[in-house]
């Protein structure tokens, strides 16, 4: 009768043991990484709105303004696109009376190697304020960016701070 | 844009390694090579040769290409090697501008060349190969100065020896050596030029006859001593009677030709007595020498008592 009992209680422990065994586990182990961009974007000159008159704002040095130059090193060959469009809209401004109409275009300025980059200005695609670059080559690129904002109607500029923004990318092929 | 460059360069090269301020290496950068449209330049005027430990890094030049968009036109940075350094480049940088690139298109280019003596460089020019040409052209060379280059440079180079001074030897046998033959500079007595005639070698006749010949030079020796020592004499007596003459001439005719008022002069003193005596003072004074004298020659004959 003990031994019975010691053998029941044993498949009892045995059954307990197999039920805890069966319970699921789970664990998740992060792994890290940082991946550095191949396409570097920075300002190289912040451009200036000149004000030839009451009604125009342009970035022409003939006006007193200045270009935007970005540079945009690329350390990995034909991997990127450069996308840069030019102003369309004030980022900050005094309220203005009328709407604005924008002009402006970007060119390669300085490149690092002419064999290679040489050609990007002539290839490049316009689509609207923006210009699409392809880096086909490692190096530096420097873009310029010209903008002209004229106010409709002819009304003048409120008297006040303007700031424009030309936007850059990197887009990977 | 130029200058960023530099900057960045400047700071990726900055040591990390500890040194003194001494002697650390230190970094900079020279101005624009070029400086007229001949787009040729003289290293001599960039970075003046001379300055031991001075290594060229990097050459940064830039350039806008003019040119039609469907030429081919290849540019050349370059320098040549400095004179007896080399042949040909120790520089030279190949840029292809091919049809589709713009004009006013602008390069800037940073090419690393590692650390090239400043010795080696010679003259830089920028060649332009095809239709176009280049505007606004500027090259820079960044350059790293390693003072411990030569370690005597400063005690604390690694590498440094204590100097130490030269001291020459100097054998005085060289200098001047009394006994010395054959040596052309120093005036030597040769005894054989002297003539040694050995008396024991002659014959009687011969050493009369020399006798003589010694005789006779020695009368002539002295005679000439003689008149030599008579003129000398003659002149001292010719010198003393020119300053006897010469002393003699003294002008002393102001004193002599004083004139004095002329007329009588009469005696002023008069004397009344006819008679003067003798002073009695004298006359003891000579008795009492008598007296004396009389002693004296009494003591010569024994008679005084």
């Amino acid at each position: 009768m003990l031994n019975k009992n010691i053998t029941t209680l044993g498949v009892a422990a045995a059954i307990l043991l197999s039920a805890q065994s069966g319970i699921a586990q789970a664990n998740e182990t992060p792994i890290n990484g940082t991946v550095q961009s191949r396409c570097i974007i920075q300002t190289d000159t912040a451009g200036t709105f000149g004000n030839p008159n009451a009604y125009t704002l342009t970035t022409a040095s003939a006006d007193g303004g200045e270009n935007a130059v970005i540079r945009i090193d690329v350390t990995l060959a034909n991997s990127y696109y450069a996308e840069i469009t030019a102003p369309s809209e004030f980022s900050s401004s005094p309220t203005l009376p009328d709407q604005v109409t924008w002009t402006g275009d970007t060119e390669v300025k300085t490149v690092s190697d002419s064999t290679t980059m040489g050609a990007y200005e002539s290839g490049k695609v316009e689509l609207g304020m923006m210009d699409r670059y392809d880096l086909t080559a490692t190096g530096s690129t420097w873009f310029k960016t010209s903008s002209v904002a004229t106010m409709g109607g002819n009304k003048a500029f409120p008297g006040g701070n303007y700031t424009a923004l030309v936007q850059a990318d990197c887009i990977a092929k | 844009m130029q200058k960023k460059l530099l900057l960045l360069l400047a700071l990726g090269f900055w040591p990390s390694y500890s040194y003194s301020d001494s002697i650390a290496p230190y970094y900079g950068y020279t101005g624009n090579a070029i400086t007229d449209q001949s787009l040729r330049w003289s290293m001599g005027n960039v970075l003046p040769d001379g300055t031991p430990g001075l290594d060229i890094q990097n050459v940064i030049y830039g350039y806008k290409i003019q040119k039609e968009t469907g030429e081919w036109v290849t540019v050349y940075v370059q320098n040549e090697f400095a004179e007896g350094a080399g042949e040909g480049y120790i520089f030279r940088e190949r840029d292809d501008w091919k049809p589709g690139s713009l004009a006013g298109t602008e390069i800037l280019k940073a090419v690393p060349v590692g650390n090239l003596p400043r010795a080696l460089w010679g003259d830089g020019s920028i060649e332009v190969e095809g239709n176009g040409s280049v505007t606004d052209a500027s090259v820079v060379y960044t350059y790293k100065v390693t003072p411990c280059f030569d370690p005597q440079f400063d005690p604390n180079c690694p590498g440094y020896k204590q100097p130490v001074p030269e001291i020459y030897e100097v054998d005085l046998g060289d200098v001047y050596d009394a006994v010395a033959e054959g040596d052309s500079d120093q005036l030597q007595w040769d005894p054989n030029e002297d003539e040694q005639i050995d008396d024991e070698e002659l014959s009687e006749e011969e050493l009369a006859e020399k006798e003589a010949e010694e005789e006779k030079n020695r009368e002539e020796r002295q005679e000439e001593a003689l008149f030599e020592a008579g003129r000398a004499e003659l002149f001292a007596m010719a010198l003393s009677a020119a300053q006897l003459k010469d002393a003699t001439q003294i002008n002393i005719r102001s004193y002599t030709q004083r004139t004095i008022p002329g007329g009588v002069y009469n005696d002023t003193a008069v004397l009344v007595d006819n008679d003067l005596p003798d002073a009695k003072s004298g006359l003891r004074n000579g008795l009492a020498q008598q007296l004396l004298h009389q002693q004296m020659v009494a003591m010569q004959y024994n008679l005084t008592k």
